[in-house]
């Protein structure tokens, strides 16, 4: 784990560098959020909606622009420099686990995420939009989302040590589809049935809905709790896809 | 015999995946280089150098053959190997949003050095180089020779018993090159072995106490493509002179003296060549 916080905090001082990179991160979640909810808001108006639980219309949104912020990771795009540009190969020759070069970066991601998402929730309060499930919940909220950021990350990693190109950006448009094949406009009973089926087979759904629950009610454990267990989950099947990967790498 | 060399590579293989098929880049490599020397490795572009370091660095897993460095069998203890050698690869690999003193920090660190060790052995290394005055700059602002002296300093944090150096000078102009070379005299005259491929003979004549050609051509009637360029008139020199010295092998100097009169004398005898295979990708 020495070696893994080594880089992670040389991944952190990149990060502090190229300010420029995390930019988008934070404005394009927010200018969804605006458009969004300027679009929609009066379609359903807080009084007379019963899924909004008495918040405005841009509370329900907040997870959709939390899960894009976390879906905005650069860890990927710096690996494919550090492969690129022989640093990689300068990591490699060093006497430390193979997995340390992969986890340092996610561990990396993890802070990161934890910012962008505290400075999204910061950012929405003076617009009316509260987390209804008090500290804990939003513990739970900015924890939820840095976590997801760690996943995607990792699993565009895959790609970054699978292609060793600048490929890995485009590779990465794979997964945005699954952000909006979920309930993110309306609640999934709502949704058409083939859309509802989709949002039910997509694993990203019950994150949503477990932060959505975070913002709009209580502590209601049973959209809470699935949300971890598919951070759980696909995070397993990404680091070790992740460290088989760096230890077959030639 | 094995345990006193610094490295000792016996029959490398390197075989690679591609769409075409299997691409023998290495064909039984055999390389013998004893302790405290400056070892140079020549042959033409595509002849397999590079390959060749990769897997006695671990950087590359070997298809078949075995290579010891430092004593220490590169496929069954990488990890012992690693800290055993220093690497520098063609591509200076440097992180270009780090300071150099970061740079070196972080290096040391990943070898296991204390806190303490590492700073200091960073500040050593600033001065070895000459890179005090920069050290605290980004690396994106430092030019191709100040890059290349890094990666040098970065390579020898761990004080490694064996520095390869693939093509350390390819793409600077003369007077870093001449830096470099100065660099690499006082890092052997510390008792470092130095693994050091080149395309120059001018540089093999200058650093190297004995040398080995590797000879792309020798393989062009086996397995894979032949060559898919022609060489330039520099290096079809060269490749002229590592077809002869093929062709000699064995423990004589006539490669060198084919090569450049001025090789002959400074090296003090040839050693035989492996029969390196060159596929262009």
């Amino acid at each position: 784990m020495t070696s893994a916080w080594a880089l992670g905090q040389r991944a952190l001082r990149e990060a502090s560098r190229t300010p420029e990179a995390l930019l988008p991160t934070l404005f394009i979640p927010i200018f969804f959020l605006v458009v969004n909810t300027g679009q929609a808001g009066k379609i359903f108006p807080a009084a007379s909606t019963s899924f909004l639980k008495g918040q405005g219309y841009g509370a329900f949104q907040l997870p959709t622009s939390l899960l894009l912020a976390a879906s905005f990771g650069t860890a990927a795009l710096f690996l494919v420099e550090d492969i690129e540009g022989g640093y990689f190969d300068k990591l490699r020759a060093t006497p430390i686990p193979r997995t340390a070069i992969v986890l340092g970066r996610l561990i990396a991601e993890l802070a990161k995420g934890l910012v962008i998402a505290t400075a999204l929730v910061l950012l929405a309060l003076p617009f009316g939009i509260s987390v209804a499930s008090g500290p804990l919940g939003f513990v739970l909220l900015i924890t939820l989302t840095a976590l997801w950021s760690v996943v995607f990350v990792g699993f565009m990693q895959l790609i970054a040590l699978k292609t060793r190109s600048a490929a890995t950006n485009s590779g990465g448009l794979i997964f945005f589809p699954l952000l909006f094949l979920t309930p993110n406009f309306v609640p999934r009973d709502l949704l058409t049935r083939p859309m509802e089926v989709a949002a039910t087979l997509n694993p990203v759904t019950y994150l949503m809905e477990a932060l959505r629950s975070l913002i709009l009610e209580d502590l209601v454990w049973s959209r809470i709790l699935p949300g971890f267990a598919i951070v759980a989950a696909l995070g397993a099947v990404m680091i070790v896809l992740n460290v088989r990967l760096i230890r077959q790498y030639d | 015999m094995g345990a006193t060399l610094a490295v000792h590579a016996e029959g490398l293989v390197k075989h690679y995946r591609s769409r075409a098929g299997v691409v023998e880049a290495v064909r039984g490599v055999d390389l013998m280089v004893e302790g405290g020397e400056v070892f140079g490795f020549l042959g033409p572009n595509g002849a397999g150098k590079s390959t060749t370091v990769r897997m006695l660095t671990t950087l590359l897993s070997i298809t078949s053959g075995t290579a010891r460095v430092a004593g220490v069998e590169v496929t069954h203890e990488p990890d012992a190997a690693r800290r055993r050698i220093g690497v520098a690869l063609q591509e200076a690999g440097l992180d270009p949003r780090q300071t150099g003193r970061e740079l070196l920090v972080l290096q040391g660190r990943l070898f296991g050095l204390s806190t303490r060790d590492t700073s200091a052995r960073a500040e050593e290394l600033l001065e070895l180089v000459e890179l005090e005055e920069a050290a605290d700059r980004q690396i994106k602002g430092y030019s191709g020779g100040m890059k290349r002296r890094l990666d040098l300093a970065s390579a020898l944090v761990h004080e490694p018993d064996v520095l390869f150096l693939d093509e350390p000078t390819t793409g600077l102009d003369p007077a870093s090159r001449l830096t470099v070379w100065d660099e690499l005299r006082r890092i052997n005259r510390r008792g470092t072995t130095v693994f050091l491929t080149t395309q120059y003979l001018e540089e093999a004549d200058q650093l190297c106490d004995r040398l080995a050609v590797i000879d792309g051509a020798a393989g062009s009637s086996g397995k894979g493509r032949p060559h898919s360029s022609r060489p330039s008139s520099a290096s079809a020199r060269e490749r002229r002179a590592t077809q002869r010295s093929t062709t000699c092998s064995s423990t004589r100097p006539d490669a060198a003296a084919a090569a450049s009169p001025a090789t002959s004398r400074r090296c003090r005898r040839d050693i035989r060549v492996g029969a390196g295979t060159a596929r262009a990708p």
